[in-house]
């Protein structure tokens, strides 16, 4: 399972080693945490306080706060500029020419951003450490349907496979005559000749994939064995059910603190 | 039109060195065929004359123009491409449309583009399937689709990746014959080819490429006799090559023509 896919950066780390399924709960409940956090400050802090640090735990560290800086930092931005501006307040901060922004609407706007900072954060970390084969295998073994996992998996599998077949496409239609470099009206004259047999080949590939799998007895019906049993153990079965118990601590005590203020 | 190769190496950006000072030439009207094991470099070769991918080191000449410095649509009018699948470039609703992208993407002129049209769609017997959508076809006649779409562009030298894949035994044989009658106009033709029976009843020249080296060179007959340099690129014989030696010919036969000459030789009428 070395292969590169996905999102997956291969490495011997404890972090890679750990069961998917508490990477899986591990990353679910950072999410709510983030939801249900009644202060954008704390939202903003689990990557910085706990992601972070996990990544290098990971050896995963400097590619993971590549992407950071290249996705979440830009949208980040994007979103708490927009939404600054957009969204309707009552006590003006300041005004520049049709512009305002209001106290109310930064400080929703920080609350929004923080949560989709910590999603896409602990859901990247995730991707990163990893394998989709893993974790499917260990979802199949604990009776999540293979069809389920398949589907899953075969997603993630096409992308590299459909960025491959787009560049040989993209190589025949340029062999042809074809310029795909230029302005845009030149780029936009490319999109047909890449898109359709780009489209029309995944929709070929798709239905032989079905076929192959269907002969090699993908859906016959009965008790399944499995070869690879992905490690797990008592101390990781019981950081989950913490994890678990916390997260639904948690979320009371918001609507407990909801329901009282 | 001329191919001039000269010490070409190639290194992929993740650092594998798929050619490793490639020369050679081959001059206009030659059918020549590659051959070798997967990864020795044969694709990585061929997709260097069209300016697909350009050397690291070293120079490629198609006629006066040096690939390197050349963009892949000036030298797609001299390189036409043959992709391994068809169905990586037909994208229009009917076969007659998809014949013409090529004739119009290097901007000819109505008259010459129907005229090329109509020409490859002659030589790859497509007359009555003109109006057909080419995903409605076998891939047998998309390949031939394929093959017309870049016969119609009218280049000097004509590139086919694997051009037998799939292909039943008419199929590859006619395909032989229309690449030799275009050898015989004065194009160029190089294949990439696995079909080694092919490529003796076919061409006249052969490459047998290795680890992005070339190891052998030269006309079929004469390669073919190298079997132990030709085992290096996990390629055999061919079937009469083999047989004429088992029954013990002087000299290496590849084609039907020349074995039945040698066996007739050996085994003089009474």
């Amino acid at each position: 399972m070395n292969e590169t896919i996905g999102l997956y950066i291969d490495r011997d780390s404890p972090l890679h080693r750990l069961n998917p399924l508490t990477k899986v709960v591990f990353t679910i409940c950072i999410v709510i945490l983030g939801f249900i956090s009644p202060w954008a400050w704390i939202t903003f802090a689990i990557p910085v306080l706990i992601l972070i640090p996990m990544s290098f735990w990971g050896q995963i560290g400097v590619p993971y706060l590549r992407a950071l800086l290249k996705i979440v930092v830009p949208l980040a931005l994007i979103l708490l500029v927009m939404q600054s501006l957009f969204l309707p307040g009552e006590t003006t901060w300041f005004r520049f020419w049709f512009l305002s922004v209001e106290y109310e609407s930064v400080e929703r706007s920080l609350t929004l951003v923080s949560r989709l900072v910590s999603m896409t954060a602990s859901f990247i970390l995730f991707l990163f450490s990893t394998h989709p084969s893993r974790l499917m295998t260990d979802l199949t073994r604990r009776g999540v349907s293979p069809i389920v996992t398949y589907l899953f998996i075969s997603t993630i599998q096409l992308i590299p496979l459909m960025r491959t077949k787009a560049n040989t496409i993209m190589d025949a239609q340029r062999a042809r005559g074809l310029e795909t470099e230029g302005n845009i009206v030149t780029r936009s004259k490319a999109l047909m000749p890449m898109l359709a047999p780009l489209v029309f080949g995944s929709l070929v590939d798709v239905e032989e994939r079905a076929i192959a799998i269907e002969a090699r007895a993908f859906r016959v019906p009965g008790k399944r064995t499995h070869l690879t049993i992905v490690p797990d153990s008592q101390a990781q079965h019981l950081f989950r059910i913490a994890l678990i118990v916390l997260t639904v601590v948690l979320i009371g005590v918001r609507l407990w603190l909801s329901l009282t203020s | 039109m001329q191919i001039e190769i000269s010490n070409v190496r190639f290194v992929y950006p993740s650092g594998v060195e798929a050619l490793r000072g490639v020369s050679f030439s081959v001059p206009a009207g030659q059918m020549l065929a590659i051959v070798g094991q997967n990864g020795a470099g044969k694709t990585t070769l061929v997709k260097q004359l069209n300016g697909l991918l350009k050397p690291s080191s070293g120079t490629i000449m198609i006629g006066d123009l040096d690939t390197s410095k050349s963009t892949i649509a000036k030298l797609s009018a001299r390189v036409g491409y043959v992709f391994q699948n068809p169905d990586d470039q037909l994208f229009k609703r009917t076969v007659a449309d998809e014949i013409a992208v090529g004739p119009t993407n290097l901007g000819f002129s109505k008259e010459d583009t129907e005229r090329y049209v109509k020409r490859a769609v002659e030589l790859m017997e497509l007359e009555d399937k003109l109006e057909t959508n080419p995903y409605d076809l076998t891939p047998t006649w998309r390949k031939r689709v394929a093959i017309a779409a870049v016969l119609a562009m009218n280049t000097p030298i004509v590139v086919l990746d694997e051009p037998t894949t799939g292909q039943d035994h008419r199929n590859i044989n006619y395909l032989g014959r229309v690449m030799q009658q275009l050898a015989s106009e004065g194009k160029t033709i190089v294949a990439i080819s696995h079909d080694i029976d092919f490529v003796a009843d076919y061409f006249e020249r052969v490459i047998a490429m290795s680890q992005g080296q070339v190891l052998l060179d030269g006309p079929c007959d004469e390669v073919f006799a190298q079997e132990e340099l030709l085992a290096q690129s996990y390629v055999e014989a061919p079937q009469l090559t083999r047989l004429g030696k088992r029954l013990g010919f002087a000299k290496t036969v590849s084609r039907e023509e020349s074995f039945l000459a040698a066996l007739r030789e050996a085994r003089p009428r009474s």
